[in-house]
């Protein structure tokens, strides 16, 4: 293998495919880079056998040919380089890099061990417009669940549904959905579970304004592809919960309040949460709403907030507590001027939502009062 | 043709162990499995199982060959292979675990008026009974029952001493069956409540209701069933109301403080039905479950106590019954007060011996000077003599402590029956006692010896 590339474009990718390597996996060519040079580009790819990248970028290829290289070691170097052309060349199993004043020679591997890496999209089942994608991942990427005992949760939910795409996340405390609105219909209803490592780079890497989707139901992965790029994870196996049956149909007070009073309030309830299991109690009055929070240690807060409130136990006073971060990850992800935070009662999950954007629904799991 | 795939697949796995590296091995092959074997002919297939098509297209590609020849050699027939992508099926499945936002939401006043209903109290749960060597038992068993009722024990009858917890563990069961389902009749009563009821029944001529009331039942609790012993009509009632709960899968937990072998006048058929079902007893707490049961009450308040101020009570008082009695007072103390919670205010409380709710012991000073000095084997003249040595002073310090506490002596009164002594001297035995109480278990073994040899 001999080619030509550029510095700049080189770094670049390397920082982007190292991320996808795994430095601690058992089997060592999977902490390196793949590179293969054929019909004059360069195509760079690692994978972590979860998820898998593969960039192709232009390069003048003099010969054609494939090595391996430990990603730690030529990220750095390439890093360091001045920019400009480069010549690569490897031989055997050791790749030189010549570049204005600097010549190295790494030790790679054979590319024989590495996991072979889909090449291209093929038929695309989707494309996705680039912006309401990346609206639509950071309303639901924060409520994904941590915890492994439950494979299901740790991914977001895409149901492809006749000209609408919807995405569910949930760690079983709290519900996050967000419909899109597409020209495309699909005429079967389609269900996937996609991990959240791969959505987190998606929404990281993506310039372009579409993005290609591709299922491989039978290999149970998914691929991305859009720029110069091909991102490629497994799907999680399993059956989401039933969401749908969760979210409640009526409410007994509908509260309209502004989202940066709200969430002034929550902050600063919650320097006393923190101690005190992170419970915020949310209190409705005819006037508006109070948080409160008290730890035995630090002291307690009240703050009072206008509010809109409608609904028919307008006389009684409701008290609700709430983990204090579900509230805090929901207000951060909004954008809109004001919330509307519909209630039933104390033991009922909360609605909150956008009143501007029909499409996107949160629900948080209150937490259990002693009365 | 019965052959076992895992059986089958750790044999191959092994094989390919050596003849690859432990890297390769640990990569590749230790998450993949056989998931269909199928026979056509005379050739197998094997369909192998992988967790990813990573791992799936390497194996295709480069250990294709490995695998068959290995398979080939077990099977003894020739094999072809097929590869997907499925994930192992977990051994454990998770189903159990339900995260809160999809549990069922269940209104909780429906819950709270069936619980009201079935006159159960709402704060003995299962959540906050604490569990140790002494009451493991009954509490796996009620466990079990709340868990399948009707099938697991029938009766269950639960028996121990005063404050126990039996109320406690029979409530639970009610709240437990209740939270699952709230359209399930549960009914909660006492021997003598049951009683009250035919009686009740006889006299305007309702016995009929009675028996819809309780024969229709799904789980029928009745606490201190040995009020019905010497009732034959009662008994006679219960008899029917037991069959016939019973033979409907209704479950039926009793309580009682004697097993039911022990209760005089109860009818011959009635303790042979008893003894069909599952007894257990519930013996009284250990320091420890004191410990915990202390905890559990303080937090239930509010309060939040140290370490040593809750060995220091659960130390001195053995029931929990006279813990919640104890704190009851000691929160008063708080409010009223505004005092501090130290160890000077537990010593002083304790030591005034009040606490005890009517359940003082009858006994005359010098029947407890007997019981001591024939506890430790002690000549009483050495005990209430004039050495200091600790064999006999330790015996001495006890005395004037269960004096003072348990017969609520005045500190010169003490003083006056033990030798003549200041009461000074009797103060800081009292102390002193209390201090070992929390901390020693010698000394709480020779108080509860004693205790019972009065």
């Amino acid at each position: 293998m001999k080619l030509k590339i550029l510095q700049e474009n080189l770094s670049d990718a390397l920082h982007i495919a190292s991320r996808f390597t795994s430095s601690r996996a058992q089997l060592p060519v999977l902490g390196n880079i793949l590179f293969l040079a054929k019909n004059n580009k360069l195509s760079i790819s690692a994978t972590n056998l979860e998820m898998s990248i593969l960039l192709n970028l232009g390069s003048q290829v003099e010969k054609e040919g494939e090595i391996t290289i430990p990603a730690r070691t030529i990220t750095d170097l390439v890093t360091n380089l001045t920019p400009g052309t480069l010549v690569l060349e490897a031989e055997k199993e050791q790749l030189s890099i010549l570049g204005e004043g600097t010549k190295a020679v790494l030790s790679g591997m054979n590319t024989s061990d590495f996991p072979s890496i889909p090449q291209n999209v093929g038929r695309a089942f989707a494309t996705l417009p680039k912006s309401d994608i990346l609206d639509a991942l950071s309303k639901v990427l924060y409520a994904v669940s941590v915890d492994e005992t439950r494979p299901v949760l740790t991914g977001v939910l895409i149901i492809f549904r006749n000209k609408e795409i919807i995405f569910v996340s949930t760690d079983g405390f709290r519900l996050s959905q967000k419909r899109v609105k597409v020209e495309e219909a699909w005429g079967k209803e389609e269900k996937v579970i996609l991990p959240k490592n791969v959505l987190i780079e998606l929404t990281r890497l993506v310039k372009d304004e579409k993005i290609k989707l591709e299922f491989k139901k039978e290999d149970k992965q998914v691929l991305f592809g859009f720029d110069n790029l091909l991102l490629m994870s497994r799907i999680i196996d399993g059956e989401f919960p039933d969401f749908e049956r969760i979210i409640p149909k009526s409410s007994s007070y509908k509260i309209n309040v502004d989202r940066d009073d709200l969430l002034r309030a929550v902050k600063l309830s919650s320097v006393f949460a923190r101690d005190a299991g992170n419970v915020v109690r949310l209190k409705v009055t005819q006037e508006g709403i109070e948080l409160n929070a008290e730890s035995q240690l630090g002291g307690s807060g009240e703050n009072k907030i206008e509010a809109k409130i409608e609904g028919e136990g307008k006389s009684e006073h409701m008290v609700i507590a709430f983990n204090y971060r579900f509230l805090e990850d929901f207000l951060n992800s909004l954008d809109s001027e004001d919330v509307l935070i519909s209630l039933t009662d104390p033991n009922s999950p909360g609605v909150f939502t956008d009143p501007k954007d029909p499409n996107f629904l949160h629900l948080i799991m209150p937490v259990r009062i002693q009365s | 043709m019965d052959i076992d795939t895992k059986m089958l697949w750790n044999e191959i796995s092994e094989s390919v162990r050596v003849s690859v590296s432990s890297a390769i091995f640990s990569t590749w092959f230790s998450q993949t499995y056989i998931s269909e074997l199928k026979k056509t002919g005379s050739r197998y297939l094997a369909e192998i199982g992988c967790s990813s098509s990573y791992v799936k297209s390497t194996l295709e590609l480069r250990y294709y060959g490995l695998i068959q020849d290995l398979l080939t050699k077990s099977l003894n027939y020739p094999c072809d292979l097929s590869f997907v992508v499925k994930q192992k099926i977990r051994e454990k499945e998770d189903v159990s675990i339900i995260a809160p936002l999809f549990q069922e939401h269940k209104d909780d006043s429906v819950v709270e008026n069936a619980m009201v209903g079935a006159k159960l109290r709402l704060n003995f749960t299962f959540k906050n009974f604490a569990v140790s060597s002494s009451n493991q038992m009954a509490w796996a068993a009620a466990e079990a029952v709340s868990k399948t009722p009707g099938s697991a024990y029938n009766p269950l009858f639960i028996w121990g001493g005063v404050g126990v917890g039996k109320t406690h563990l029979m409530s639970a069961i009610g709240h437990t069956v209740l939270e699952k389902n709230a359209d399930v009749s549960v009914y909660f009563t006492t021997g003598e409540g049951f009683t009250n009821d035919i009686v009740e029944g006889i006299r305007n001529k309702t016995t009929q209701r009675f028996r819809d009331k309780y024969r229709r039942l799904h789980l029928l609790l009745i606490d201190d069933i040995q009020f019905i012993a010497g009732k034959d009509a009662v008994q006679e009632e219960f008899f029917h109301t037991f069959n016939a709960l019973v033979a409907t899968g209704g479950q039926v937990v009793l309580t009682s403080d004697q097993p039911p072998s022990e209760i005089s006048k109860l009818e011959e058929r009635l303790r042979s039905r008893f003894e069909a079902g599952l007894i257990v007893d519930i013996s009284p707490p250990d320091f420890e479950l004191r410990c915990a049961i202390l905890q559990i009450k303080t937090k239930e308040r509010g309060m939040v106590l140290d370490e040593n101020i809750v060995h220091l009570i659960a130390g001195n008082l053995d029931t929990p019954r006279k813990i919640e009695g104890f704190i009851v007072k000691l929160m008063s103390e708080m409010n009223i007060k505004k005092s501090e919670i130290t160890e000077d205010l537990i010593g002083t409380l304790l030591g005034k011996g009040e606490g005890d709710n009517g359940q003082k012991l009858k006994a005359t000073p010098s029947e407890v000077i007997n019981a001591v000095s024939k506890y430790y084997s002690l000549g009483k003249r050495s005990l209430l003599g004039s050495s200091r040595a600790r064999p006999v002073a330790r015996p001495r310090q006890l005395l004037m402590y269960l004096l003072r506490t348990v017969l609520s002596l005045p500190l010169e009164e003490v003083g006056r029956v033990v030798g003549n002594r200041d009461h000074t001297t009797v103060m800081h035995a009292v102390e002193k006692i209390t201090q070992l109480a929390s901390n020693s278990v010698q000394i709480r073994e020779d108080l509860r010896g004693i205790k019972n040899l009065i």
